[in-house]
């Protein structure tokens, strides 16, 4: 039975539309992960030093069981992020004599084979043989080992359930918050000290087998309630999404109807955001990150006395451009369910891509206002962002554009959130590697050879060109797509 | 009014649809049958250029619908609900429409009274958004937005198929009103014999991608379909 549910999921991704696509990524993909895998052993080959460094003379293991709390709440926060829910057709498979139990045992355990669950393996398992193994014995260092790792376990069947339970909810929000408040707040802001809440217990386990017993009892338990509510949850309708109530928000923005044609594609787009769980997840990043530049503007490592910090540059096209940016990577997969509607009107694509632009610079207008009172840090924040926005509207729009063209992948986003986390992937936050790099080449060379504010002004210069060449440039993209339409629509159909 | 020429469509080796010549003059009401895999659809999505042929060209009032758009403002369709936008409430995509076609409201709300009958009660005013619809609503959807703006042309697939049994009846009815009113052309492919040979002036037979039969004699049609299909 468990080979035929693997071999299911095999034939589907063999046979789906984007496959070699999806190889080349995933090989990609692999060496990245092998990378950041190395970089985390090595970064626990220095662990002892790097604390050594940090805190002056103190015992390493005393100082390191004190952190450990920060990095169980950082773990926590990517995990968030990163962790997927094994994708499955469950909906194909419910009505089989197959069992739910199976096939939920079969998911949950396929999750569990993920690089995350490795990291905290690979990051403390050197520091444990440097300095606890010759002072207290192995059987002390896999005991302090083994509660570390059974800890990072616990989280991922939590975030398993608590993703499942609370995502799209105010309550999940909240709990993300204070997670991150909680994190970065309490010693910061010297409301207590969290780090001395957890270091007995890592402390302990060095000493005794009990920390590791019942943290082992606690991984069971996690594993089982993660477990019973999927199982309890293997609906249809969990599957099918709850029937949404017609919100009274999402209506349409009256601005738009300025501009004719995509100005009501602009509203829709604008509608079927405000209607589909993930693309609000997207919106509500973007909200985030508005936030971001505190983490990076307050930083004393970051601030000088001369000139901006080079990875200003990156915040700011960041907070001024994140939903182009995520939104925009899955472009036309957003209208795959009504592609056709598009191409079975006159001018329709051209509106749709039109209208696209259209939301996307409003946003980003948006996000430009929302972020000038970082003015308080400095006027050189505002410049910044002024520049960052200029280019963002100017050039970034559209190489983000053509790039997500590259064989667009269907999306279904009327199935529920439940076990769909189609077409968001590693793969899609990796397409950002080039977006970054752009802006620095036309900023590091002025910025270096001339001033920093003579880089922020080619950045300008460069958006500003960008903005009046908008016509022949967003030409390239409505071409690129009647190109290919035919493509398009027969792999958004599902055809190939 | 409608021309195809030397159609092939062809995946690898396999031919799936092979039309030397099909002509379709104004107002004529267009039966498309033929068991399942012959093509229907297929022939269909050329004709709106959904799909690319392989060789030859249709033609809609004379321009290749692979050149132009200008046939699109005239030209009505649904063939699936990959044609609607699932995330509107119906009230929300015919008003959509009506923009795009650039109608007044009042042109929208004498269009919509014409499904009063066929819609029952359960498409306008209703809060609900079009995915979340029964396979028979949604078809009376897309059958109405097709039908909007005037068109000259209109391309229904399979227009009977989910409907409910006095909805066929209705839907048979609105069909037979637009061609005699508005000398609509429609092209529609169908299981439903009975109901082709009902509301067809014409009727083709497909087998593999060919055209087997170009019926023309009411009278001789359902004999010649069910001799064909029931052998």
């Amino acid at each position: 039975m468990i080979f035929q549910l693997i071999r299911l999921q095999f034939i589907k991704s063999a046979r789906s539309t984007s496959f070699a696509k999806s190889i080349l990524t995933n090989i990609f993909l692999g060496f990245i992960i092998l990378l950041l895998l190395s970089y985390v052993v090595a970064a626990g080959f220095f662990l002892k030093d790097i604390i050594i460094v940090l805190d002056g003379d103190v015992d390493p293991l005393e100082a390191l069981n004190g952190y450990l709390i920060f990095f169980f709440l950082t773990e926590f926060m990517y995990r968030y992020f990163l962790q997927k829910l094994p994708v499955v057709e469950l909906e194909s498979l419910l009505h089989l004599p197959i069992g739910k139990r199976w096939i939920m045992n079969v998911l949950l355990l396929k999750s569990f084979i993920s690089p995350l669950n490795l990291i905290a393996l690979l990051l403390f398992t050197p520091f444990a043989i440097q300095v606890i193994l010759p002072q207290f014995g192995a059987v002390a260092m896999w005991g302090w080992v083994g509660a570390i790792v059974l800890t990072s376990w616990i989280l991922h069947w939590f975030m398993l359930w608590f993703k499942q339970r609370f995502e799209d909810s105010a309550i999940g929000l909240a709990v993300i918050i204070a997670v991150l408040l909680l994190g970065a707040g309490s010693n910061y802001l010297g409301w207590f000290n969290l780090g001395e809440l957890m270091k007995p217990v890592f402390d302990y386990a060095i000493q005794s087998p009990v920390p590791l017993i019942v943290l082992a009892v606690l991984l069971g338990v996690s594993y089982w309630l993660c477990y019973q509510y999927h199982v309890q949850n293997a609906y249809l309708e969990d599957l099918a999404g709850e029937q949404e109530e017609v919100r009274s928000f999402g209506q349409s923005i009256g601005f738009f109807a300025r501009f004719g044609l995509a100005g009501e594609m602009a509203n829709l787009e604008w509608k079927l955001i405000i209607r589909h769980k993930k693309s609000r997840t997207y919106l509500i990043l973007s909200a985030f990150i508005l936030l971001y530049g505190l983490i990076f503007y307050t930083n004393p490592a970051y601030s000088s006395d001369e000139g901006i910090s080079p990875i200003f540059i990156f915040v700011g096209v960041f907070i001024t451009g994140i939903f182009m940016i995520q939104y925009g990577q899955l472009f036309l997969s957003w209208n795959s369910s009504s592609f056709d509607f598009f191409l079975n009107r006159k001018g329709g694509v051209e509106g749709l891509i039109r209208g696209k632009y259209l939301l996307f610079i409003s946003i980003s207008v948006v996000c430009f206002l929302a972020s000038v009172p970082y003015v308080y840090f400095g006027i050189d924040i505002l410049l910044i962002h002024m520049a960052t926005f200029l280019f963002n509207v100017g050039v970034l729009v559209h190489v983000i554009i053509y790039l997500a063209l590259w064989k667009p992948k269907p999306m279904d986003l009327n199935k529920g959130a439940m076990f769909n986390y189609e077409g968001v992937g590693a793969a899609q936050w990796l397409m950002v590697i080039p977006m970054m790099v752009l802006p620095y080449l036309i900023y590091l060379p002025f910025a270096l050879l001339i001033n920093d504010y003579a880089g922020l002004i080619a950045l300008s210069v460069v958006g500003l060109i960008g903005i009046l060449a908008y016509k022949p440039l967003s030409k390239i993209n409505v071409q690129r797509v009647y190109q290919n339409q035919y493509e398009i629509s027969s792999s958004f159909r599902q055809e190939l | 009014m409608i021309s195809v020429k030397n159609l092939k469509k062809q995946y690898k080796e396999a031919v799936v649809l092979d039309v030397e010549s099909l002509e379709i003059p104004k107002s004529e009401c267009f039966g498309l049958v033929g068991n399942n895999g012959a093509g229907k659809t297929t022939l269909f999505r050329i004709m709106l250029d959904l799909v690319r042929a392989t060789e030859g060209s249709v033609e809609i009032n004379g321009t290749d619908v692979s050149k132009s758009e200008e046939w699109k403002r005239t030209t009505g369709a649904y063939l699936d609900e990959h044609m609607l936008l699932s995330y509107l409430t119906p009230d929300e995509y015919f008003e959509t429409l009506r923009k795009i076609y650039g109608l007044s409201e009042a042109d929208l709300k004498t269009h919509l009274e014409r499904f009063t009958d066929l819609f029952n009660d359960e498409i306008v005013g209703k809060k609900k958004y079009i995915r979340d619809l029964s396979k028979g609503n949604l078809k009376k959807v897309g059958i109405a937005a097709a039908l909007m703006g005037n068109p000259e042309v209109v391309f229904l697939d399979e227009p009977f198929e989910n409907l409910d049994p006095s909805s066929q009846v209705r839907l048979k009815k609105l069909i037979l009103h637009e061609k005699e009113a508005s000398q609509i052309t429609f092209l529609i492919s169908s299981h439903d014999l009975n109901h082709v040979t009902e509301i067809c002036d014409r009727i083709v037979l497909l087998e593999k991608g060919k055209i087997i039969r170009d019926l023309r004699e009411k009278a001789e049609m359902m004999r010649e379909l069910e001799e064909y299909f029931v052998g």
